[in-house]
């Protein structure tokens, strides 16, 4: 009985699997609106397509994916601050298991790296690590966005846009200052402006990181032949991977600084 | 002032302005909370542990405490029973000695007893050997007639019978 209804999902699936497939390659090409060159720098600069922000000026598309992101972990923050946490027990269930691993983490990060001042940096680098963590994975969504010029485009991940990678390395860069001042006071400004190169490090790191993903799916997505089966491997696979590692990374990498910085052994 | 790669200072801002709100958010509605209750947690569990470690130790100087009792309590038991042992064997020297005493009270009232019985045997016995001496000599010196009064009466008895008639 079990083995015939497995036969008869799979049958449907092949079915209509190989449906989509002749649909898709049946249906005559809409064109594209620009050139693969032209998709990949604006991929890169973003000159070209911009969105409008509630009609006070345009933007990036990234920064509608940064301010969605925002938007979505803040209300997903608020129901589990309401839902959730009032109902912790001291022998936590898997949700209650997961939102303590995730903040135990950064907090161990933070402890492990500079045990002396340990709070803001461990509240820093969980909202860092869930920016770019969710950040990234936003991209899998897709979720499409009208440009000013009328064409629609999927809304990147909001580190693809070198400004928001500036900031967030940049914002990094001063959080690993603010320890060097709290440990050593102004000589600590020295200290840090030895590692002035990790403005750009951090900052690079991120946008290339993130860039580099975006480039390969949009290269994949650009050509239909690509697009069947390929995504599954290169978008959601190296997504993922691109959101833990760089998480990690940044993560890391701030609190390394700033512990070395602050005058942790 | 074109600045190359796109960099545009109002978008960094406001990516910037964005982030804070999600790190100011995440901290009050996620981190702080979460974090407050893992302490929580772990003060609770610590105190409960510091507790059990008091307990413990109040156990360990209470085991410590009857230990010592105990073992002042061997010690006392021990010398009580070695100042009973003693006393016992004293009580016994002077039950031994007394029975001692008593056994010779017995014995030499036992030999006063039998000498002053052997003496009164012996009279009696003398006393007897004397009757029957007298006894053994009356009979020598009387001979077969035996008793006089004996004799006496039979020849009375006799003589009436060959009494003459008048």
């Amino acid at each position: 009985m079990e083995k015939t209804r497995r036969n008869r999902f799979l049958l449907l699936w092949l079915c209509v699997s190989a449906a989509l497939l002749a649909g898709s390659l049946a249906l005559p090409d809409a064109g594209h609106s620009e050139s693969i060159g032209a998709a990949m720098r604006d991929a890169v600069l973003h000159e070209t397509n911009k969105i409008s922000l509630f009609g006070l000026m345009d933007v990036n598309p990234s920064l509608i994916s940064a301010m969605s992101v925002t938007a979505v972990l803040l209300i997903a923050a608020l129901l589990i601050r309401v839902l959730v946490i009032p109902r912790f027990t001291y022998v936590p269930g898997r949700l209650q298991l997961l939102l303590e691993q995730a903040v135990g983490t950064f907090r161990g990060m933070a402890r492990e790296n500079s045990p002396r001042r340990c709070g803001f940096l461990g509240a820093y680098i969980f909202a860092a690590a869930a920016y770019i963590f969710f950040g990234t994975l936003f991209e899998l969504f897709g979720f499409q966005a009208v440009t000013t010029q009328g064409h629609s485009m999927a809304l990147p991940a909001p580190l693809a846009d070198i400004n928001a990678a500036i900031m967030l390395g940049v914002l990094s860069y001063f959080v690993i200052v603010s320890g060097a001042i709290a440990g050593h006071g102004i000589r600590g400004i020295g200290g840090a402006l030895k590692e002035i190169s990790l403005l750009l490090s951090l900052s690079l790191r991120l946008f290339g990181a993130l860039l580099s993903g975006l480039l390969v799916t949009e290269l994949v997505y650009y050509y239909s032949a690509l697009s069947y089966a390929l995504p599954v491997v290169v978008a959601v696979l190296f997504t993922l991977l691109h959101a833990l590692i760089q998480s990690y990374v940044l993560t890391m990498l701030t609190s390394l600084f700033y512990g070395e910085l602050h005058g942790e052994e | 002032m074109n600045i190359p790669l796109n960099i545009d200072w109002q978008q960094i801002l406001l990516h910037l302005f964005n982030f804070s709100l999600l790190a100011g958010g995440l901290y009050l509605l996620l981190y702080r909370p979460v974090k407050r209750f893992m302490d929580e947690r772990e003060a609770h569990y610590r105190a409960a542990k510091d507790e059990a470690e008091t307990l413990t130790a109040q156990a360990e100087k209470l085991r410590s405490e009857y230990g010592e009792k105990l073992a002042a309590a061997e010690a006392d038991i021990a010398r009580r029973i070695s100042e009973a042992d003693l006393e016992l064997e004293q009580y016994r020297a002077q039950e031994v000695e007394k029975a001692r005493q008593e056994a010779d009270k017995i014995i030499t009232r036992a030999r006063e007893n039998a000498l002053r019985e052997r003496a009164e045997i012996i009279a009696e016995a003398k006393k007897d050997l004397t009757e029957a001496a007298a006894a053994a000599a009356e009979k020598i010196a009387l001979g077969d007639a035996g008793d006089p009064y004996e004799q006496f009466l039979s020849l009375v008895e006799r003589g009436s019978g060959d009494e003459p008639a008048k």
